[in-house]
């Protein structure tokens, strides 16, 4: 094993260690220093009350946010820039890359597409197979005739499977569509920095205004391409019809988006975004062999332009679709997956900070903040459920009739309890947000789902249990053992009324 | 920075100072330590945990109003004797020395407030002398020698009525039983046992409803119901005896007793009486021992688990 190999080693064990040090250690210290233990855990627990009083008004912060930009005639607001920022002069590159989704949810995103306000002589529709689906072929070409002529242009690229150097993963299939256009773009003599690039989810359906949002961020930027452009994810699409387990976890994770939003030196590329096609030329595509393709082309290009590049909040929806299947259990299985999957993103730590040490250009400084924030971050998820429901009352349990005659001892679960009773406080007003960003109610839904929308936050604390942790405890095991995931696409449901 | 951003920068310094500041009062008062500002020394104070039942009562900590009401606890009292009252309006109050010992919790949790006596209400409508509660069925039953009555009410002392007359027994009666099914009323002296069916409609002989067996071949001691609801077993000053709880019936002696006044205890279940009787030993002395007779044959014990054809059972019959 060569040194770079041995360095990119150490760095995947260090989160999975980190977090399996603190867990472990806490329940040999709730065995043989309970004391120790709890006064840890108080630590934790305040420090937790205050994050997550900062966080939720963070959110409130966000939302208000949300709700002003959502209502803003974005097109106006660009023409009132002109002539000194040429809006016009702009072409915006989408592409969709095609798994295995069927006609009906890509019909939808195409037809978002369309209903956009943005001018669609202004726009370039990249739909990506896989070629190895032959049956998306069809697929293919029924789309085809439907929204063809629809915009400026409209490509179907089909992925070869087997390409030296790339692993089955969305990243290959987005940067074969992403050459293809290039291409497109070369032979119509279009400039690739008057290009912005969105690659979207294939059941992205953007708002009506999404383009022009992004278009005025994009042009009142002083460098425009040295920026990420993040529109915020809310699982809407079918949400009406989802069951309520996976309704809270995808409410929860546009929250914890929205949040993200708030905290810019923190923020990364999640999902569907936007940004420079230059660029992202420049750093060569997406990754071909990692799956949080997403996050890692911010990587990329943060470090391609040395430090100097960041992802810009564009307080607009996207909707996409809720993760369940056809039952209770499997809507756990899928939504423990998905979230697994989201924590994969722990990849990076270690891409990260292996290109960091390689990299003289970018300040020490930032490099410490930037890889303290991805290991904080992950680590952080991977061990507050469990300290909070399984750790937090092991001293009790465990620390023997002595502790439990002590005042840590006596006042150790009400400081949990009150932490608990502070975390109803913050559902609150997550209810109360939740109400904001929903769609209208279908007419084939029944009246009484807005109630049970209400009643539905009581499973929080299950929740917690099952996707709080350990999935992300999971992702870390497995790249600490070096069981490397692949691609796992989210099943997804859409009632077709 | 944009206005958010600054806001949220202010947020974040914010929460950073309530952290620093608010962590070392946190751990403090939850480790039991508390701040003398005339020694500017950190003490080690104990916990005082109250609860009592009924709930919400005024906590008195040496004569001072506590501000919370219980369950509370006190913390951060300081080690040594303290004075604890419990009030609540309508119950007696309660008051306990405790001694409160550092870095130590005093869980006092067990505490029952007692209604006062406005509560008291009467049950009977008649003159009674004596009474019992039957508690499988929420009854209560009243006894009026001087008339030779019996009462029956609800644990309210609703629906009271006159149950039955009774015959009356000389020297008087010392223990009232009913029978297990609660169909019949035993009640005893020394030398006679009465008997009351309490639903005589269901008896064929009309003198079997209510009548009395003397008894003078011993001194009844205790009588215990047999589960079968018709035999009696008698624990008599010198004999343990069997007698059928009908009128004219004769003693079946089970055991003659060697100790004046032995306990005796039946057990309806198994069917097994206790007993403790004296003996005399090898090395000539008397020794007390307890013995154990049981009723149910053990001849063949597994007879009743034992499926007969009907045939064979027929033939057994």
């Amino acid at each position: 094993m060569n040194e770079s190999k041995k360095i990119k080693r150490i760095l995947e064990i260090i989160p999975g260690a980190l977090s399996w040090s603190i867990i472990l250690g806490l329940i040999c210290l709730s065995m043989f220093k309970p004391v120790v233990c709890a006064v840890i855990i108080i630590v934790f627990d305040f420090y937790w009350i205050i994050r997550t009083g900062y966080l939720t008004t963070l959110l409130l912060m966000a939302h208000r946010r949300l709700l002003k930009d959502k209502n803003k005639n974005w097109l106006k607001a660009c023409e009132r820039l002109a002539p000194k920022y040429d809006w016009k002069s702009l072409h915006h590159l989408v592409i969709f890359p095609v798994y295995k989704e069927g006609i009906d949810i890509l019909r939808a995103s195409l037809e978002a597409l369309r209903a956009c306000y943005y001018p669609k002589e202004k726009m370039i529709v990249v739909m990506a197979f896989e070629e190895r689906y032959k049956s998306s072929w069809e697929t293919a070409k029924i789309l085809e005739g439907e929204f063809g002529r629809e915009f400026e242009g409209y490509l179907t690229t089909y992925h070869p499977d087997g390409l030296s150097g790339e692993k089955r993963l969305k990243g290959s299939n987005a940067t074969w569509a992403a050459k293809k256009a290039k291409d497109y773009l070369e032979t119509k003599s279009i400039p690739l920095d008057k290009v912005v690039v969105s690659c979207f989810d294939a059941d992205t359906c953007v708002d009506q205004q999404y383009f022009g949002c992004l278009t005025h961020h994009f042009i009142i930027n002083p460098k425009p391409h040295q920026a990420s452009y993040q529109p915020i994810p809310v699982y809407n699409n079918n949400i009406w019809y989802a069951p309520s387990f996976a309704r809270i976890v995808e409410i929860s994770a546009s929250f914890c988006q929205l949040i993200e939003s708030m905290r810019l030196e923190k923020f990364v590329t999640f999902s569907s975004h936007s940004m420079s096609f230059k660029t992202l030329v420049d750093i060569d595509y997406w990754p071909r062999d990692m799956v949080s393709d997403d996050s890692v082309v911010y990587w990329k290009a943060y470090l391609f332009y040395k430090g100097d590049y960041r992802v810009i909040p564009l307080y607009i929806t996207v909707s996409m679709d809720m993760a369940y299947g056809s039952n209770f259990l499997k809507t756990i299985v899928v939504q423990y997956k998905q979230k697994r999957r989201w924590a994969w993103g722990i990849e990076n730590f270690p891409y990260v900070v292996s290109r960091f040490m390689n990299n003289p250009d970018i300040s020490i400084f930032k490099k410490i903040r930037r890889s303290f924030h991805l290991l904080e971050g992950h680590v952080t998820w991977a061990i507050w459920a469990t300290i909070m429901v399984i750790i937090a009352p092991l001293p009790i349990l465990l620390g023997g009739f002595f502790f439990n005659q002590m005042p840590i001892g006596y006042n150790l679960p009400r400081i949990t309890g009150m932490l608990f009773n502070f975390t109803l406080i913050t559902s609150l007003i997550w209810i109360l947000l939740t109400r904001t960003i929903l769609p209208p109610r279908p007419k084939d839904v029944k009246w009484f789902v807005n109630i049970l929308m209400l009643l539905e936050w009581a499973i929080v604390p299950f929740i917690i249990i099952i996707v709080g942790s350990t999935p992300a405890l999971d992702a870390q095991t497995r790249l600490m053992l070096a069981q490397y995931m692949e691609f796992f696409p989210t099943e997804k449901r859409r009632k077709v009324v | 920075m944009s206005k958010e951003q600054k806001i949220r920068g202010v947020l974040f310094y914010i929460s950073c100072l309530i952290f620093i500041l608010g962590l070392p009062g946190i751990l403090t008062y939850t480790m039991g330590f508390q701040f003398d500002r005339r020694t500017w020394k950190f003490t080690r104070t104990g916990l005082i945990s109250l609860k009592s039942d009924p709930a919400g009562a005024d906590v008195y900590l040496d004569h001072n109003l506590f501000s919370e009401k219980t369950p509370c606890s006190i913390n951060d009292v300081l080690p040594g004797a303290h004075h604890i009252e419990l009030t609540l309006d309508g119950y007696y109050s309660y008051s306990s020395d405790i001694e409160v010992l550092p870095s130590k919790v005093r869980r006092i949790e067990k505490i029952i407030l007692f209604p006062l006596r406005a509560d008291v209400q009467q049950l009977n409508k008649e003159r009674i002398s004596s009474f019992w509660v039957d508690d499988s069925r929420n009854l209560v039953y009243y006894v009026n020698m001087d008339e030779n009555s019996i009462y029956r009410s609800d644990l309210d002392g609703e629906h009271f009525k006159l149950l039955a007359n009774f015959i009356e027994l000389r020297p008087p009666p010392k223990q009232w039983l009913f029978s297990p099914d609660r169909e019949k009323l035993l009640y005893f002296s020394s030398r006679q046992i009465g008997l009351i069916n309490l639903h005589p409609e269901n008896e064929s002989l009309p003198q079997e409803s209510q009548f009395v067996i003397n008894y003078p071949q011993d001194n009844i001691q205790d009588i215990f119901w047999h589960a079968d609801n018709y035999h009696l077993i008698i624990a008599g000053e010198k004999k343990i005896s069997i007698l059928e709880a009908k009128p004219e019936s004769l003693p079946f002696v089970l055991v003659n007793l060697n100790k004046r006044n032995a306990s005796v205890f039946f057990d309806p279940r198994d069917e097994v009486i206790y007993f403790s009787d004296s003996q005399r030993a090898e090395d000539g002395r008397t020794y007390d021992n307890i013995y154990k007779l049981e009723l149910k044959t053990k001849l063949y014990p597994f007879r009743d688990l034992i499926r007969l054809k009907p045939n064979e059972r027929e033939q057994k019959d």
